[in-house]
């Protein structure tokens, strides 16, 4: 049963996928003027990547010609055109972008499910106490802080910091013993990494755990971020859930039978509560992405957003269709996925 | 793109659709009571949202008369020999007198700026032995006053009549400065950049709203009215629309457009693309309630009596999503609000010598490590950005609670 659920909810991706990726094709066929010509006429364009890209898609076809082609060179080849730009082909120049933001997303989600759980049980259980009354307010400015923005005060608070910590560093103090460890690098006064994805000078040199130990440094302040803007969301929600399942008949029921209120709470009211956060997953991936994608922007994060901006000021359009493509792929998935696991959890939705 | 911000399908979830089902007013309704002074009657309980209420309409009035209170244009600028104030700290503001240490009317002191031979950086020094007198109702650069300044350029420019206007609430003589909030690279002054910028990113969220709205309740309309293929057709599209991240899908669309292009024709851009990829959510919801609607009596009896589609479904169907449209409509625009500044942050919304508080960020941000640790000031649009999308939050929350009866107290 639960497999035919899984069967029939990915047969419902295909002809979602379908509209989407003709969407981002007639999108970027609206961009003005015929591009191949354009590029046949420019010396500084690669002859052999303009020849590779005529052989595959057909481009003096119709347009639906040229999408079926395109489509089909995707799921064939994983072949996405030509970057003029980057002078490479599309999926080359991608793919690390893709994984550097999903980095970027993973750890974030994995870390806003983790808080939001006890932070919104605590603040339901609890309602109108202090504690609440802080989650609430807490989250209503998460809600109102634009991402770009958040990381640009967090930098300058490490940055101002720097001066201090310079000090310290120099000082052969106890608080330099203490402080070394638990800093990303005091000898220049940082407490936190303030920008890219690795130390660029040192990491080839690093054994494998250094390296490991290096990105994860530079995961603090992003992730910190772009986690604050999707707990403030999530709590809230999932508070709300709380408050009405507490409400609810069956949980004075349990209450009055004389079960632990712990189980009363965590047994009867979360199991229900959590719904919407499952499904909850799909609707977070793209926010997730898109305020991950800021943040990157500021701390030059070589991930999707700044690559797709900077392919937009140079017209590099196969770029901005192949990262529309794989962002829709990714988005869907995570709707897939979000779907399973809800119907795992509630039989309901896996028999409607 | 709303990376933060509010989404307006999941903030009215539940409660909504009674509302409207069940329009019985609450306990507190006298007899003759009209449903929009009980709504408002209900509306001012809320407190934080009363506190909103008075703060944006003080940041739309402040951005309405942004001419007048600022007392610099929008891209005058001070950049060059004596006059350069590029980078310009807040100017101190004097209240008492030097020698007899008594209060006497606000002053300040020139500044001229002083490049440090060693790190090459300037400085800002005061001239302690010149006070210039900050004056009120002052004569500054020409702007034309609003509401004249909403007919067209064109317009104006046929008529041949002079409509400026002078006075400017405060300033100084030259060559004494007055920044409230400092100066940016440019040395044009922060304060009136922020209240020029205000009239963009508060303009944008409303106009896109509005299209997202129109477009959502319309479409939604239609799917749940008249249902059958095109109800699929328009709720497939919503879905379509719903799989591409709406940042990306908003990049893409902006790709369309040249970059560089006049402020006037990216101000259309913007409020068009992000009215036209946002409708979605919204359609979703009105498509739900419009189905529930449609089986009413009184939807019925307007058929019954001959009434066509359009009108039914615009007169009777419709006016029955009003609450959820207008919770939506005030939840939309913070979200856009957010949206319009991360473009402008981005370099692909408002450009210069225009205004907006993301375009003011990315040019803080451009300055590296010294804006933060030497012009903190710059910083300032995004405490701004940060103000209005709390506003507008509150003002939706507290129509949320005013127009649901289920809340009445």
């Amino acid at each position: 049963m639960v497999i035919s659920y899984v069967f029939r909810r990915f047969l419902q991706m295909v002809p979602t996928f379908l509209g989407a990726t003709l969407l981002a094709f007639l999108i970027i066929q609206a961009a003005p003027g015929d591009f191949t010509d354009r590029f046949a006429l420019d010396p500084n364009i690669d002859p052999e990547q303009l020849q590779r890209m005529r052989e595959r898609f057909a481009l003096d076809q119709p347009v639906l010609v040229q999408y079926a082609n395109w489509m089909w060179s995707i799921v064939r080849y994983g072949y996405f055109g030509e970057s003029f730009s980057y002078r490479a082909p599309v999926d080359a120049v991608i793919y690390p972008l893709v994984l550097n933001s999903m980095s970027l997303v993973v750890v974030s989600l994995f870390f806003t499910y983790l808080l939001t759980i006890p932070i919104a049980v605590y603040s339901a259980v609890r309602q109108y106490s202090i504690g609440d009354k802080v989650v609430t307010f807490l989250s209503f400015l998460g809600l109102a802080i634009p991402n770009f923005f958040f990381i640009l005060v967090l930098i300058t608070g490490v940055l101002l910091m720097q001066p201090t910590l310079r000090e310290v560093a120099g000082s052969g103090t106890v608080l330099e013993q203490v402080l070394r460890p638990i800093t990303y690098d005091i000898d220049r006064g940082l407490a936190f990494p303030v920008g890219g994805m690795r130390t660029s000078q040192v990491y080839e040199g690093l054994s494998p755990l250094g390296r490991l130990q290096d990105r994860m440094w530079h995961l603090v302040l992003p992730v910190l971020v772009v986690t604050t803007a999707s707990l403030a969301s999530l709590v809230r929600v999932l508070r709300g859930q709380m408050l009405e399942y507490l409400r609810s008949d069956f949980v004075r029921t349990a209450s009055a039978k004389g079960l632990h209120p712990r189980t009363v709470v965590y047994k009867h009211a979360l199991r229900n509560a959590l719904n919407p956060l499952i499904s909850g997953i799909g609707t977070l991936l793209p926010s997730l992405i898109g305020g991950a994608g800021l943040v990157e922007f500021v701390i030059r994060w070589p991930g999707i957003t700044p690559a797709f901006v900077a392919a937009v000021k140079a017209q590099d359009l196969y770029i901005v269709m192949g990262l529309l493509t794989v962002s829709a792929v990714l988005l869907m998935l995570g709707n897939f996925l979000s779907d399973v696991l809800l119907g795992l959890v509630d039989p309901r939705i896996r028999y409607s | 793109m709303t990376d933060r911000g509010s989404d307006p399908a999941a903030a009215t979830q539940a409660p909504l659709p009674e509302a409207v089902a069940a329009p019985s007013p609450g306990p507190a309704a006298p007899l003759g009571t009209s449903q929009s002074s009980i709504v408002w009657g209900q509306f001012r309980k809320h407190r934080l949202a009363m506190f909103s209420l008075y703060l944006m309409a003080a940041l739309y009035g402040a951005a309405l008369f942004a001419d007048f209170i600022a007392p610099y244009g929008e891209g005058q600028s001070f950049r060059r020999g004596e006059m350069n104030r590029s980078y310009a700290p807040p100017t101190t503001i004097y209240w008492t007198d030097p020698e007899t240490g008594r209060l006497t009317r606000p002053y300040v002191h020139p500044v001229a700026p002083v490049r440090d031979a060693q790190t090459l950086r300037v400085a800002y020094v005061e001239d302690r032995t010149r006070a210039y007198p900050i004056r009120f109702f002052v004569e500054g650069r020409p702007y034309v006053p609003p509401p004249l300044s909403l007919v067209p350029v064109g317009i104006r420019n046929a008529l041949g009549w002079d409509w400026s206007a002078t006075t400017r609430l405060y300033g100084v003589e030259f060559p004494a400065t007055i920044y409230l909030w400092g100066a940016d690279q440019f040395g044009r002054d922060v304060f009136g950049r922020v209240l020029f910028g205000a009239r963009i990113s508060l303009t944008i969220g409303i106009l896109a709203s509005l299209i997202a709205l129109v477009l959502g309740t319309i479409l939604g309309g239609i799917a749940g009215y008249v249902g059958g293929v095109v109800d699929d057709v328009i709720m497939r599209l919503v879905e379509v629309f719903a799989t591409i991240p709406s940042l990306f899908l908003l990049l893409a669309l902006r790709a369309l457009f040249p970059i560089e292009i006049n402020p006037t024709a990216i101000f259309v851009v913007l409020v068009t693309i992000l009215g036209f990829i946002s409708w979605g959510s919204i359609a979703r919801v009105v498509r739900g309630l419009a189905l529930s609607l449609r089986e009413e009596e009184y939807v019925l009896a307007a058929k019954a009596l001959g009434g066509r589609d359009a009108r039914v479904l615009l007169r009777h169907v419709l006016p029955g999503t009003a609450a959820y449209a207008i919770v939506a409509f005030s939840l939309l625009i913070p979200s856009f609000i957010l949206t319009e500044a991360g473009l402008s942050f981005l370099g692909l919304g408002i450009s210069e010598p225009a205004s907006s508080w993301g375009l003011m960020l990315a040019v803080a941000q451009e300055g590296g490590i010294q804006t933060f640790t030497q012009r903190p000031w710059m910083l300032l649009p995004g405490l701004f950005i940060f103000i209005a999308v709390l506003g507008f939050n509150f003002l939706g929350d507290g129509l949320r609670d005013a127009l649901d009866p289920k809340l009445r107290k």
